[in-house]
């Protein structure tokens, strides 16, 4: 998996590629964004061709550690393969999940200022 | 033109109960699927695309409605949370919605309008603002500049109904039912007005057809029977002989016996429900009234086969081991047991289940532990059915809260749980999502592995403890 990693002022792209599985989910746990509870990211996941629970445990599990639990992680650009797997476990109801990341991203700054 | 259509499962909480057998956006109304009504007005509004936007699961609906080819639009489908306002809501579908005029059609509503009023050119003129509103949460509100200016000054009818419980819905599919197909695209066939047949419809020649009526298909109406008027009968349905079903809805899968009068009333499989004062009867003929399902032991047959045969490989391979621990377990004091009544599969029945608490502080019960001698006696209840090799934690039945978890589908006693196979928190909120995930998805093969995975993962965890 490639995780490539932007900023776009106080917010975190972080951009998944491939498979976020149980070999990939420890990469992507470690990642120094993921791991800053302060720290709002927008997990971009157009060419997120794989997700299994591992790596939805992952995700979960990154959003628990961030001190905003509703905005801390906000999720763009779901494939329908990786939004059926959020819906069958409920978890979509944790996340905001937007189509693109732009808006994902004005959304989370507009969070994130209105919560400091 | 785009529309998106949004949904809270708040809404149709009441439907889930009321017709557990369907998705309340697949409920059908007039013998159509709810959900085809907006997407109607979506389509007779002008969209070339409509997006579903629903805060629950939305499976069942995509796999019926699809991409929205056979209606000549790109459908697709996303999440919202509840409280999200119509500004959020464009942003999380900013990319859809595009530069394009959006229509966000809200609520689990019956929208009354008529096919023949030109509702494309309406909603391109019009400024931003609420088309319509209803006080109980339905609205249909245009955002974006006017496209065209109004070619007459003609209004389009346009009213919301909420469908907030049965006497609506009663009320709505009456409506559709005797404005027909004059207002709405309505399924079935009819040479006449007010009587639309579905496919493969068998009726005797002494029944009586009283308009206005819809009936769906692989429909057998016997001798003597008195359909109508204002009848709907849904698809795979029976109504036997000398029954009389006037002002009533009887939905799919479902048989009316004979010498029965059914009026004012929505029958639906085994239920019997009275839309005025909301007063519902269950039958107790299960066999003849439900809709037909796939068997539940031919479907859990070879998973359950699967569990019976890997549990007999772990009885014979730890039988040694487990016999020589619980000796000198016992000996040493470093063996408790005790039983513990849980929720079985089997709604509102429990299990008792041999609790052994291990002392794994000395070497001789982490060695013990960490090979899963705790469970052992637990795999014999595999080998009858009672407890599944790999599945869900066991939850005790607690003498304050005595029923079973809500979601019987989303439970499974077993032995390991699918939660130490994937190495997640084993209770709480966290498991229940990989068990809920496993459960739907997963088979007698990969429960094969995943046993062994939580096997190992168990003696890893145990071992380094």
């Amino acid at each position: 998996m490639n995780i490539t990693e932007t900023s776009n002022g106080g917010v975190a792209v972080v951009a998944l590629e491939g498979r976020l599985d149980m070999l990939s989910a420890p990469e992507f746990r470690n990642n120094r964004s993921i791991i800053d509870p302060e720290k709002t990211v927008v997990l971009d996941l157009e060419k997120l061709d794989f997700l299994d629970t591992s790596g939805l445990g992952a995700i979960v599990g990154a959003s628990r550690q961030k001190q905003n639990l509703a905005c801390g992680i906000v999720l763009s650009c779901m494939n329908d393969k990786v939004r059926r797997v959020f819906e069958i476990t409920k978890v979509q109801t944790l996340f905001h999940i937007f189509d693109d990341t732009a808006a994902a991203i004005d959304f989370a700054t507009n969070r994130q200022s209105a919560s400091t | 033109m785009k529309t998106i259509l949004v949904f809270r499962e708040e809404k149709f909480a009441w439907a889930h109960e009321a017709f557990p057998f369907v998705h309340p956006l697949l409920l059908p109304l007039c013998n159509k699927p709810y959900i085809e009504y907006p997407l109607d007005l979506a389509i007779l509004a002008g969209s070339t695309a409509v997006r579903i936007v629903c805060d629950g699961r939305l499976d069942a609906v995509e796999s019926y409605c699809e991409d929205g080819s056979r209606w000549g639009i790109d459908l697709s489908y996303a999440h919202m949370h509840p409280e999200d306002s119509d500004e959020i809501l464009l942003g999380k579908n900013r990319r859809f919605c595009g530069d394009e005029r959006i229509m966000i059609v809200r609520g689990f509503c019956f929208f009354v309008y008529n096919k023949r009023f030109d509702y494309k050119s309406e909603a391109a003129s019009l400024p931003e603002c609420k088309w319509a509103a209803c006080p109980a949460g339905g609205s249909i509100t245009l955002y974006g500049a006017p496209v065209t200016p109004r070619k007459d000054g003609k209004d389009a009818p346009m009213s919301i109904v909420p469908l907030d419980g049965m006497a609506n819905y009663y009320r709505a599919s009456m409506e559709a039912l005797e404005t027909g197909a004059d207002n709405y695209v309505l399924p079935g066939y009819g040479v006449e007005p007010g009587c639309a047949i579905g496919r493969n419809v068998v009726m005797s020649k002494s029944v009586q057809i009283r308009k206005p009526v819809n009936i769906g298909n692989n429909v057998q109406l016997l001798g003597d029977t008195i359909i109508g008027p204002s009848a709907i009968i849904g698809s795979n349905v029976i109504i036997d002989r000398q029954s009389v079903v006037e002002s009533s809805i009887v939905l799919d899968n479902t048989y009316i016996g004979e010498h029965l009068e059914v009026n004012g009333r929505v029958a639906s499989g085994n239920m019997l429900n009275d839309p005025v004062s909301g007063a519902s009867i269950v039958m107790e003929d299960p066999h003849l009234l439900s809709g037909i399902r796939e068997s539940e032991i031919l479907s859990t047959l070879p998973r359950k086969l699967t569990h019976a045969l890997i549990a007999l490989l772990f009885i014979v391979v730890l039988s040694f081991p487990f016999l020589l621990f619980a000796m000198l377990l016992r000996i040493g004091g470093l063996w408790k047991s005790s039983r513990i009544e849980c929720h079985s599969e089997k709604p509102g029945k429990t299990i008792s289940l041999d609790n052994i608490e291990l002392d794994v502080k000395k070497p001789l019960g982490a060695i013990a532990a960490a090979l899963s001698m705790d469970r052992y006696p637990m795999l014999f209840r595999v080998l009858t059915g009672q407890l599944s090799l790999i599945g869900s934690t066991a939850r005790v039945a607690e003498a304050k809260h005595p029923n079973t978890p809500s979601s019987s589908l989303a439970y499974r006693p077993a032995v390991f749980s699918y939660a130490e196979a994937e190495e997640w928190p084993t209770t709480g909120g966290d498991a229940a999502i990989v068990e809920r995930y496993h459960l739907a998805h997963s088979n007698a093969a990969a429960d094969v592995g995943l046993v062994f995975k939580a096997f190992i993962n168990n003696f890893h965890k145990k071992s380094s403890a």
